[in-house]
């Protein structure tokens, strides 16, 4: 299949246009949202689990109510630490 | 409510004493599954240069998920290609077509999104420890950290670890349910409200089924972009 002359001059022309939005272009806006939507349950998400952890291990070892608290303040930490990390994820992506 | 309720299709179906009967929830994620690749037959059946509509939206998918790929994880992520995809696009398959009136959103259900997340999450652990070996416990281990500070330090980076399939999942199945619910409580104001004030809930109802619209999309594509990132911690070493 031969490719005619002025495609492929109007093929380059179309390759820098789309060069050219995709550099300085607004194609991320969809992605901010996704973001705003990431950070909530990321930290609910490590408080449930820690708790979880904790509720588990106090049946193990009989020492209820101690270890659920702990990992309770365990998880909230580990929430924290998700969140301060999707958040410096997304300042480095701009 | 009953757009959620799961029942039988058809004949019970028990294997080993597991009730593996045919529901509507696996019939909606096999019409998902037979558009996805009726679409993706049609659209890479003429490979035009200068494609027709439904080749040019197969093609987008293509590079939309294939740009995201290369963005957060890397060429070294390439082989997975297939798998993101494929994820990807049943996720928002999923969600598009619980969007349709009289249908069933399996993505709506925990179980559906908890076995996918963890399916992921073992993956990625597996991916992580056979590229690395006992080294990949050392996403566990931040450097820099004070000696007395480190068992605590894991324990969080632990929890923290177990917590990327529960956030993953819950987030779909919380904003489908949700997004659903919502769309629910204000057709039901509509029908109570009646002819004289029913027209706002009912505008609202509009409203809100294109920020559905959106927020399936969304979601898939979060769901999809979180499995790249967690593909790259395990391809990536570096913390």
């Amino acid at each position: 299949m031969t490719i005619p002359e002025d495609f492929k001059t109007r093929l380059k022309i179309a390759k820098k246009k789309i060069k050219k939005q995709i550099e300085n272009d607004s194609e991320n806006r969809g992605s901010f949202m996704g973001n705003a939507f990431k950070l909530g349950t990321e930290l609910v998400a490590a408080v449930a689990v820690g708790t979880i952890i904790g509720f588990i291990l106090d049946n193990w070892f009989d020492t209820k109510p101690w270890l659920i608290i702990i990992f309770f303040f365990l998880g909230t930490a580990a929430g924290i630490l998700n969140v301060v990390r999707t958040a410096n994820r997304m300042q480095k992506e701009d | 409510m009953q757009q959620f309720s799961v029942h039988k299709i058809g004949p019970e179906i028990q294997i080993a004493g597991i009730d593996l009967s045919f529901t509507n929830a696996s019939l909606f994620m096999v019409i998902s599954a037979s558009i996805i690749m009726l679409f993706l037959f049609i659209g890479t059946k003429e490979k035009k240069i200068i494609p027709n509509k439904i080749q040019l939206i197969a093609e987008m998918f293509y590079t939309f998920v294939a740009k995201m790929i290369s963005d957060t994880a890397g060429s070294k992520a390439k082989p997975y290609f297939p798998f993101i995809f494929s994820l990807f696009m049943f996720v928002l398959f999923c969600n598009m077509v619980g969007m349709l009136p009289y249908s069933f959103t399996v993505t709506s259900h925990i179980i559906v999104t908890l076995i996918m997340a963890v399916f992921i999450f073992i993956a990625v652990t597996i991916i992580g420890f056979a590229k690395h070996g006992l080294k990949y416990l050392s996403i566990f281990v931040p450097s820099g950290v004070p000696v007395v500070l480190l068992p605590l330090i894991t324990i969080i980076e632990i929890i923290s670890y177990l917590s990327r399939p529960v956030s993953l999942s819950v987030r779909l199945f919380a904003n489908m349910m949700a997004g659903h619910t919502m769309l629910k409580v204000f057709g039901g104001f509509v029908i109570s409200l009646g002819l004289l004030g029913g027209w706002l809930p009912l505008g609202f109802s509009i409203a809100l089924t294109g920020l559905e619209i959106l927020v399936a999309f969304l979601q898939a594509y979060v769901f999809a972009i979180l499995t790249c990132i967690y593909l790259n911690d395990a391809l990536n070493l570096h913390h």
